[in-house]
């Protein structure tokens, strides 16, 4: 009797236990691996600035908070408390697509040049006067 | 002869006072602070618009809500989904003035900023102590200020009610440039 009510209490403190790291892997969970995802869309920085502003809301609802491929020309290669920045200006428009990259990105930025076509992948996050892409990593 | 070079040396000199005009920002920085027992909670945003009249003293602010960046992906995921649903107010914005911007001139000072703060399309009025700093081509804005969660409308699940505090600290740091 007394072996049988051993295993119920054992078992209920398995549970417990596989409870808490279950819920403490969840809370930790990491933010996405830009490098490794799949983006969800791939256009170029044109194409997405004339979404955002023809579109609005519904770019919005598309491209905000998804992992998206871009491609266009350096306009400017900035940096911002030791990251670098990217802007990627479309032909016909005032706006751009401006990149923020991880830090590890920083040495591979750097030996881009103005003018160069390239292509980012990270997260996009809406459009103030441009399109605002954060997280991001060179993919050619 | 003289006088052409006093004309031109005016137009110069006015040239360069209606140059002033309007100056931007593009990665102006904002952050959040929530301090609770149960835990601390930062999110930094490098992505701030700014725009201010160097004539007038008004500004006027942007930022994305989802360019809010957290330490943990899961406090991130909550923010914009369930607490600021960025979904439908995707922007936070500020419009107001900074109080004397004239008497300011070319030095570092302290003054008000008074305007209208939307956060998940609710208005608040705020008013707070700015610092100034007018470096030839440079007009930085540093300060901070703290607003309640429940203006906004923001509602705190009872569950992590604890977890996040009813007063939250906001940082600022904008440095703008001539906007050309």
């Amino acid at each position: 009797m007394s072996g049988k009510r051993f295993n119920i209490i054992l078992s209920l403190f398995l549970l417990v236990i596989i409870g808490l790291v279950f819920s403490i892997i969840y809370y930790n969970k990491p933010h996405a691996n830009i490098e490794k995802s799949k983006p969800d869309y791939s256009l170029t920085a044109q194409q997405l600035i004339e979404e955002y502003k023809e579109q609005g809301i519904e770019a919005e609802k598309k491209y905000s908070e998804r992992i998206i491929e871009v491609q266009g020309q350096i306009h400017k290669i900035s940096t911002i408390k030791g990251n670098s920045v990217i802007t990627l200006k479309s032909s016909d428009s005032d706006s751009s697509v401006m990149c923020h990259f991880l830090p590890e990105e920083n040495t591979n930025v750097l030996k881009l040049k103005n003018g160069q076509v390239v292509k980012v992948k990270g997260k996009c996050t809406g459009y103030l006067l441009d399109v605002i892409m954060v997280r991001c990593i060179l993919v050619e | 002869m003289k006088e052409i070079y006093i004309i031109i040396i005016n137009l110069l000199v006015l040239n360069c006072v209606s140059a002033q005009g309007k100056f931007l920002t593009k990665d102006g920085y904002v952050s959040f602070f929530s301090h609770s027992v149960v835990e601390d909670i930062k999110a930094d945003n490098n992505q701030v618009l700014s725009i201010v009249d160097s004539d007038t003293g008004e500004i006027a602010i942007q930022l994305l809500m989802r360019s809010f960046m957290f330490k943990k992906a899961l406090m991130q995921e909550h923010f914009n989904e369930n607490y600021v649903e960025s979904y439908k107010y995707p922007k936070a914005t500020f419009t107001g003035k900074i109080m004397k911007f004239n008497e300011l001139d070319e030095l570092k000072g302290e003054t008000e900023i008074v305007g209208t703060l939307n956060v998940h399309g609710r208005d608040k009025e705020i008013s707070t102590k700015v610092n100034v700093e007018i470096i030839k081509d440079e007009i930085i804005l540093k300060g901070d200020f703290s607003v309640e969660v429940a203006d906004f409308d923001i509602k705190i699940p009872a569950i992590v009610e604890n977890n996040i505090a009813k007063t939250i600290k906001v940082n600022f740091e904008l440095r703008h440039k001539p906007y050309k």
